[in-house]
């Protein structure tokens, strides 16, 4: 019961939130220098004022702010991002075909960091100070700072261009069409539409731009998780559980992973949602149509729908996943209550 | 607890490991595949803002090798010919006056829809484009009717004499539509077209033309596919489909191109180039673009300040480092003789890069009243050409013009939050910016001159130089090709040292291709004519 009132609670709260990023969004998308026209138009078209105006009616730009904002605020209510000034397509369409592409990507990026990034914190704990734990660590801070779009030119150059072993930038090689959409995960889709070969391929290229942006949010894992159980660890449970004669990897299981996942859930959560949030730079390199590269056009166009669309979109993904982290506390330690 | 975990790591391990057998490693094994290798076409391209494929809105330069595939034009040009060719067109006449032009359709054209492509085709197709008011509307600018006696014959009447009218119909705007089709989407060519017509979002995936091939899917930041047009009414392509893969990235397209995953890369750089010496089965094309970075100065004296002196204006031209310039650029860079790019009919090709004189510079500078140099600002936007930032040029414009005492303070405005409304309305002082053509023809870069589009952002009015405005009359109505190029050597020659524009480069483009090609050469209007790329013998 607690439960599903703390899930009510959070989805009156998603509502305000999503008003409150939308109405933020419009008035910096108009508050900042910038001009649609300057940005669609050509520099012939931009020359002709019939055009211009033209191309302001079509957009309702030429109404005062308070109006574009109350029509904006109107649609959005019915569900309805508007139209993308650049692309002339519903936001809601633009969103729904560049998604899936970043939800793929993200989460297999996201369950190669998690498992690899315990593990890694695991062992680094146990083996605390030794030669292994150095390189865990030195592997968690390179994954922390290295610049992602250097990592991916290094992968793409090491993996595909001079050894081959995995496959080039894109979703699929280009002996395949695109599967039919239902899910718009393509492993997913041509497995669907019973063609183990296209799901093989499409999984192929799905795994170098995951380990690039999987390094980051796993190096963050290691390095939570290793603090959390070598605290953990310290506990008087964990002395006493200890003193029963536990061996080490039953107590680590057992005992202490559990309570020192907590703090790891929450980053694998925000890792999540930064990365459906899309990855400008590795998308641009691997050649993957995600949310990255459709924010990064809206935003040079000054395209102000499609701005608050993938904006809107960035947050509720926070938000749910936020939600969804709660509860798994919930799950994870029976101790913590809803309120 | 563990065992079901341990079962789910079991599971989730199998079907990765299945799957990335079934992917064969880093080379497709064509399982299950959708289309033969052999028969592909594949070819990467930049194409982050490509948004449109309808022909009455297209105007994105990498959109023009998609719409030269899936369209036909009355007219075109074909490879890397410089002369224009009737394509859809078995007869016509342009009127000595140059305000009428009646063209004759060849008979049994058809779309891919299989219905025959007639006059009313044609008529629809440009009053579309005319009439929708978007970026490309202004190719249609100098049309003030057209009429379609029969079936298969098109007259146009302009509102004045336009040499260049013939060469316009080239445009990827100018592509005929199937009106039927296009109607039944809502397509219309209306005088409301710009309020009323919806067929964009329908055109943008899919193709209405009469082109050797159809756009079947348009992905966007991804791949465009294109496949056979089984009812062309000309040779059928050695290719069954045609992929664009849009690679922002030079170094992912060197990249997939050595690896055999694409047959052409359009977007090399330098470097890229560079790093294909010595691989197997690539070739490179390294050619002067149409494309062409000048330094602008007002020449209204409140504005411009001391860069609207003609004096000053000659120091900049004589101290300019055009070599270094060009090492900027690339590989492959020229330097206009004058507003005319080499490789226009009528250009007087280069200028040289001797011409460079500091000492005259000075002394030029001197006879301005400025023997000590001043200070000035020049404003760059945040735009590239032919992959060059405007704001290196501007840097080294800096440095070269602190040889003779102007000392330049940088200032940096992005193009659309400021500078654009700025530059168009003529109010930027100094700055350095780029042009890419609109259409294959030399009139186009009379926008450069007095009184026309280019020319007033720098304030130069007609009555600056009214000789000058004559000769664009002259040139304009001049349907002759031998006497407009004697016009347009004129008008170089007049604008050799004299103007408000000072054109430092002309960019270079860098293709790379598979050698189990021919015919892969550069194409100014259609940066690439892959009608005429074939697999090698």
């Amino acid at each position: 019961m607690d439960r599903l009132k703390f899930i009510g609670k959070r989805l009156v709260y998603m509502v305000i939130m999503m008003f409150g990023v939308a109405t933020l969004v419009f008035l910096l998308t108009k508050m900042i220098p910038g001009d649609p026209v300057v940005a669609n138009l050509g520099q012939r078209a931009m020359s002709d004022p019939e055009v211009v105006a033209a191309y302001r009616a079509k957009y309702g730009l030429d109404k005062p702010l308070i109006v574009q904002y109350f029509m904006y605020m109107k649609n959005l209510l019915h569900f309805d991002l508007g139209t993308s000034i650049r692309t002339n397509k519903l936001v809601r369409a633009e969103l729904g075909r560049c998604f899936p592409a970043t939800i793929e990507l993200a989460l297999v990026s996201i369950i190669l960091a998690a498992v690899f990034g315990i593990l890694f914190g695991v062992i680094s704990a146990t083996k605390r100070n030794s030669l292994l734990d150095q390189g865990v660590r030195a592997i968690s801070v390179t994954g922390v700072s290295i610049p992602s779009f250097w990592f991916a030119l290094l992968m793409l150059y090491f993996f595909y261009y001079k050894h081959h072993i995995f496959p080039g930038p894109g979703r699929l090689s280009n002996i395949y069409k695109a599967p039919n959409t239902v899910t718009g995960l393509y492993v997913i889709d041509a497995l669907i539409e019973g063609n183990a070969a296209k799901a093989g391929d499409a999984f192929m290229h799905l795994l170098l731009p995951s380990i690039v942006l999987a390094a980051f949010t796993m190096g963050l894992i290691t390095r939570t998780a290793r603090s959390n159980i070598l605290d953990v660890m310290s506990t008087d449970y964990i002395r006493t559980a200890r003193a029963k004669g536990l061996s080490q990897n039953s107590l680590i299981m057992k005992h202490a992973l559990g309570n020192a996942l907590i703090p790891v859930l929450t980053v694998i959560g925000m890792g999540l949602g930064n990365l459906l949030g899309g990855m400008v730079l590795v998308e641009t390199i691997f050649n993957w149509p995600g949310v990255g590269q459709f924010a990064y056009a809206s935003v040079k166009a000054n395209d102000f729908p499609a701005i608050i669309g993938v904006a809107l979109l960035i947050a509720l993904n926070y938000l749910v996943i936020n939600t969804i982290v709660d509860i798994l506390y919930g799950v994870i330690d029976p101790r913590v209550r809803y309120s | 607890m563990k065992k079901k975990l341990l079962a789910l790591v079991l599971v989730l391990t199998l079907v990765i490991s299945a799957l990335a057998a079934c992917g064969g490693g880093g080379d497709a094994d064509g399982g299950g595949a959708d289309g033969d290798a052999a028969t592909t076409l594949v070819v990467a391209m930049e194409g982050a803002g490509l948004e449109t494929f309808d022909p009455g809105n297209v105007y994105e330069t990498y959109a023009s090798p998609v719409m030269n595939l899936c369209y036909d034009n009355l007219f075109n040009f074909v490879g890397d010919d410089p002369n224009v060719q009737p394509i859809l067109v078995e007869s016509y006449q342009f009127s000595e006056d140059a305000k009428t032009l009646t063209c004759v359709l060849k008979p049994d054209l058809k779309f891919a829809s299989g219905n025959p492509l007639t006059s009313a085709d044609v008529a629809f197709s440009i009053n579309r484009c005319k009439n929708l008011k978007g970026n490309p509307s202004f190719i249609t600018d100098t049309i003030e009717s057209i009429e379609t006696p029969d079936e298969r014959t098109v007259v146009f009447h302009l509102t004045e004499p336009d040499s260049a009218f013939i060469s316009k119909l080239t445009y990827k705007s100018m592509a005929i539509l199937d009106s039927e089709a296009a109607k039944e989407q809502g397509a219309t060519d209306a005088a409301d077209a710009a309020e009323t017509d919806t067929a964009r979002n329908y055109l943008d995936n899919t193709s209405l033309g009469s082109g050797p091939f159809v756009l079947e899917k348009y992905t966007p930041n991804e791949e465009i596919v294109l496949v056979r047009n089984e009812n062309y009414w000309g040779e059928p392509s050695d290719f069954e489909r045609v992929v664009f893969k849009l690679q922002s990235d030079a170094n992912t397209q060197m990249m997939t191109l050595t690896q055999g995953d694409v047959d052409i890369a359009l977007n090399l750089t330098d470097d890229t180039v560079a790093q294909l010496d010595g691989a197997e089965n690539v070739a490179v094309v390294n050619k002067p673009s149409m494309t062409v970075c000048f330094v602008m100065f007002n020449m209204d004296p409140e504005i411009g300040g001391p860069m609207a002196n003609k004096d000053v204006q000659q120091a900049v031209r004589l101290c300019l480092d055009y070599q270094g310039i060009q090492q900027i650029v690339g590989e492959g860079t020229v330097t206009p003789y004058s507003f005319l790019q080499d490789g226009f009919m009528g250009s007087k090709g280069t200028r040289d890069v001797s011409y460079t004189d500091i000492e005259a510079a000075k002394q030029k500078l001197a006879d301005a009243g400025y023997p000590d140099g001043f200070d000035v600002e020049l404003t760059v936007c945040d735009l590239s050409f032919t992959g060059t930032a405007l704001t290196d040029v501007a840097q080294k414009v800096k440095d070269d013009l602190a040889k003779i005492g102007i000392n330049v303070t940088i200032v940096q405005q992005p193009w659309a939050a400021g500078f654009g409304d700025a530059y168009r309305a003529g109010e930027v002082p100094f700055t350095v910016m780029y042009w890419n053509i609109d259409y294959f023809d030399p009139n186009v870069q009379l926008e450069f001159l007095p009184g026309k589009l280019v020319g007033l952002r720098a304030k130069w009015t007609e009555d600056m130089d009214p000789e000058i405005a004559a000769l664009i009359k002259d040139c304009m109505a001049e349907t002759d090709d031998a006497k407009r190029a004697e016009i347009l050597g004129k008008l170089q020659d007049m604008t050799y040292e004299n103007g408000p524009f000072i054109f430092v480069a002309q960019g270079p483009c860098h293709y790379g291709y598979n050698t189990r090609l021919t015919g892969v050469t550069f194409s100014a209007p259609h940066v690439i004519d892959l009608t005429q790329v074939k697999l090698a013998e």
